[in-house]
């Protein structure tokens, strides 16, 4: 009963994160500020069934519908056992000293569930697969403290690799059993966190191993189920401004999450963090990257990787409308003045210059002219170069300071 | 009518539904019509009766029509939504059987009225009780509603006379309230497209075709396509019924600024008709030049634009109030060759936060790439050189 409960469209319902009915129909467009996730696509996708009829029955049933995980380790023991036969145990997972061997053994304190695509006549429901949400939140911090931010000898796409499949499947956990209320905040919170610092570290890495888009998708479905918890729930919520900016300056320019924003409280929207994000985003649409630029100066480093991916947009907006207005023949712009204004050092600005077709004479002076600034070639601007404004933030910052806030 | 017995009331739904008499069996199942307050017909337990009277489905339509006037006469959205649902629900099996025939429009145009309004009210109701999600309800009324549009969209044998398509304006409209209303802006554009592949588009009532534009003049507005926007915001508000003057005043809200982004500034008299004198500032401010009045108006007036949606847009506005101000600056200074310390100091006046020369730079920089100011800036000489000719082209003509 339990499976069939669980893939009717409806019941989904019940969970914090509400899915609209035509979404299925209509593929959100890329880079919506709202995105359904995945999982919960397939699911829709498999169950034609009329939905109100379907509704109607859950409603019947009531609460006890909801499925409950009673799971205490990190890791269910019939998948333990099944991925140690299989031999697919990740190696942050094997019991010390058995790495080498032919069929290495699983460490259950050290195993994580693994994300699980749903499929046709897989039940997800059994409550000793599931994780009660207090032993989700020790998975986070398992997943932050002993992996993400532990001194290892593995290259942190690797240990990224891991995080993001067991963060998944932590938020499988929540939307099956529908935790709601400040659990599921303090689970949001770390992992919108952790996917943010990485779509700024891991910027510029092969595809294969980190892929930019997925990691965005996910972070849009946390970052909007969060603050739709802060919009419902009861709080208190310390956290909300910090995650309301950066919900902001992620999505910089997107007229949805400015909306959102002028739609909070005043108390909330005043705030200084709140208004250095709204001033920041005005000066996006204003198309001014000189006060952007200097205006990001004062961000946190955290705030910084969620502004980082517009750094590019920013200052090829300011070679743009300059080239458009010191174009005149016996003009001369000088070059330090332009690395001052783009926050980069001299060669890095004479390299970005290049890049769009803006000319840098020998006497270090920029000639712009209209007709020779050209969009670059996809592929050839490294953002990572780039990244000296945000990487400076970092100081002695470490992972676990990052991801758990004290940033 | 309004006292007639339960026996008269299903023998005239009875006649309208063998006649086709479309309107008629519409009001008989509206709660704009009368009867809805007959305690007569409200009634907890009407199958039976409709039975007798009825052919499957309408005795159940029917019935679920007479529980849910006496839920609302108990005030019980949540339980007049339940009936409602079942309404639709019946309507459409029978709606689907009308094979080539569209005479069951009107009824269909009643209960999906009444639905989503009963969706609206439910969902007021369970979240004054604490219960509920917002949006919840409106969005399990969508889906109805969505049914129903498939039905319609579908309808691809009928000829154009008697084709269901006939309804689909009215339930994108209907759709339309309810995204805005949810927030769902992106679940327009299947609407939007459906309505503009049909060959029926320009054909429906007047009053849906306003309604519609209005609805698709705001999407484009907030995707920040202003051109079509003004276009689609403009038919609205020519094509308004006089006698609608709050429909008039909604779509002024939105139209506004995207005229006045464009360069058309309203008249104080426009403004004064329709009682939108909160733009009345906003339109001088930017005429003007007048930065620090602009944002004094918009934050007088944050509360009304942030509910209407449209605070980020009237933001926009200081481009061209920057224009108009740099444009005080030239005619007083009457050169082509205009030192940037001019407009810092104008800038200064208008107690703009921390600016310096480089951010004017930034400032001047983007307006001539926009081609509100012909000309360009030299760094070394420090100054803004404008066209000996029309240097600041006037705004309608730029955008």
């Amino acid at each position: 009963m339990t499976s069939s409960v669980f893939k009717g469209p409806m019941n989904r319902r019940r969970a914090p994160r509400r899915i609209s009915h035509s979404q299925r129909r209509d593929a959100p467009t890329r880079g919506e500020w709202r995105q359904r996730t995945q999982e919960q696509r397939q699911r829709h996708d498999k169950a034609p069934v009329d939905e109100v009829e379907e509704g109607e029955r859950c409603e019947q049933l009531g609460k006890e519908t909801v499925p409950r995980g009673s799971c205490r380790t990190m890791c269910p023991a019939r998948e333990l056992r099944d991925r140690e036969a299989q031999n697919r145990l990740h190696r942050f997972e094997m019991l010390a000293g058995t790495e080498r061997d032919r069929r290495p053994k699983g460490d259950p304190l050290h195993a994580v569930k693994e994300y699980s695509r749903p499929a046709a006549g897989k039940d997800s429901t059994h409550s000793s697969d599931l994780r009660p949400p207090a032993v989700l939140l020790k998975t986070v911090c398992y997943l932050i403290d002993d992996i993400a931010a532990s001194p290892s000898q593995h290259p942190w796409t690797e240990i990224y690799g891991f995080v993001f499949d067991r963060l998944r499947g932590v938020k499988q956990d929540m939307i099956i059993q529908r935790v709601s209320g400040l659990n599921c905040v303090a689970i949001l919170e770390p992992t919108v966190r952790f996917l943010i610092y990485a779509s700024y570290r891991l910027c510029g890495e092969p595809l294969r191993l980190y892929d930019p888009r997925i990691n965005e998708t996910h972070l849009q479905e946390n970052l909007s189920w969060l603050l739709d918890c802060y919009a419902t729930g009861e709080g208190p919520y310390p956290n909300q401004e910090e995650f309301q900016a950066l919900g902001l300056l992620y999505n910089l320019g997107s007229t949805r999450a400015a909306q959102h924003i002028m739609e909070l409280p005043e108390r909330l929207r005043s705030t200084p963090t709140i208004r250095l994000a709204l001033s920041i985003n005005q000066a996006f649409l204003e198309r001014n990257p000189v006060r952007l630029l200097r205006l990001a100066q004062r961000l946190s480093f955290l705030q910084g990787c969620a502004l980082h991916r517009h750094l590019v947009t920013c200052r090829r907006d300011l070679l743009l409308i300059f080239s458009h207005a010191y174009s005149s023949r016996n003009c001369r712009f000088p070059l330090d003045r332009l690395a001052q204004l783009l926050s980069l050092d001299m060669s890095l600005t004479a390299q970005l210059c290049q890049a769009y077709g803006v000319d840098v004479n020998q006497d270090n002076q920029v000639v712009f002219s209209k007709a020779a600034f050209t969009e670059y070639e996809q592929g050839k601007l490294h953002c990572k170069l780039y990244h000296s404004l945000v990487a400076e933030k970092q100081r002695d910052l470490t992972i676990g300071n990052i991801v758990h806030g004290c940033a | 009518m309004a006292h007639i017995t339960i026996n008269q009331y299903l023998q005239q739904v009875n006649e309208a539904i063998e006649n086709h008499e479309g309107s008629f069996c519409a009001e008989l199942l509206s709660f704009k019509h009368p009867h809805v307050a007959n305690p007569r017909l409200q009634l907890s337990s009407p199958e039976e009766k409709c039975q007798q009277v009825l052919e499957p489905p309408y005795d159940e339509m029917v019935a679920a029509h007479l529980r849910c006037t006496h839920a609302v006469a108990n005030h019980d959205f949540v339980e007049a939504y339940k009936f409602q649902t079942l309404v639709v629900q019946s309507f459409l099996r029978a709606f689907q059987s009308h094979k080539e025939e569209n005479w069951a429009l009107p009824v269909m145009f009643a209960v999906t009225l009444d639905l989503r309004i009963f969706a609206n009210n439910a969902e007021q109701q369970l979240l004054k009780k604490g219960k509920g999600q917002p949006g919840e309800m409106l969005e399990k009324a969508a889906e109805q509603l969505m049914s129903c549009f498939r039905v319609c969209a579908s309808d691809n044998r009928a000829g154009t006379e008697d084709s269901k398509k006939w309804g689909m304006m009215f339930l994108s409209n209907q759709l339309f309230k309810i995204y805005f209303k949810i927030n769902k802006l992106h679940l327009c554009k299947p609407l939007i497209r459906a309505i503009d592949s049909s060959n029926l588009k320009n054909d429906y009532s007047q009053a849906q075709k306003v309604t519609y534009k209005y609805y698709v003049g705001r999407k484009a507005m907030f995707d920040s396509d202003f051109k079509p926007a003004e276009e689609f915001l403009s038919y609205a508000f020519d094509h308004c019924h006089r006698s609608s003057q709050k429909n008039k005043r909604m779509i002024l809200i939105y139209l506004l600024p995207v005229k006045m982004l464009l360069g058309h500034m309203p008249t104080h008299q426009l403004l004064r008709k329709y009682d939108l004198m909160q733009f009345a500032d906003v339109t001088k401010a930017v005429s003007e030049g007048n930065l620090l009045l602009l944002n004094e108006a918009l934050s007088k007036h944050e509360t009304f634009f942030i509910r209407c949606g449209i605070f980020l847009i009237l933001e926009k506005l200081k481009i061209i109030t920057y224009r108009n101000l740099f444009k005080k600056v030239y005619l007083l200074l009457r050169t082509h060759q205009l030192p940037l310390d001019a407009f810092l100091v104008a800038l200064r006046m208008m107690q703009v936060e921390d600016v310096d020369i480089d951010e004017v730079q930034c400032i001047l920089a983007n307006l001539i790439y926009m081609s509100h100011i012909k000309g360009y800036i030299s760094h070394q000489h420090q100054k803004l050189v404008v066209s000996k000719q029309n240097p600041f082209p006037p705004l309608s003509s730029v955008s």
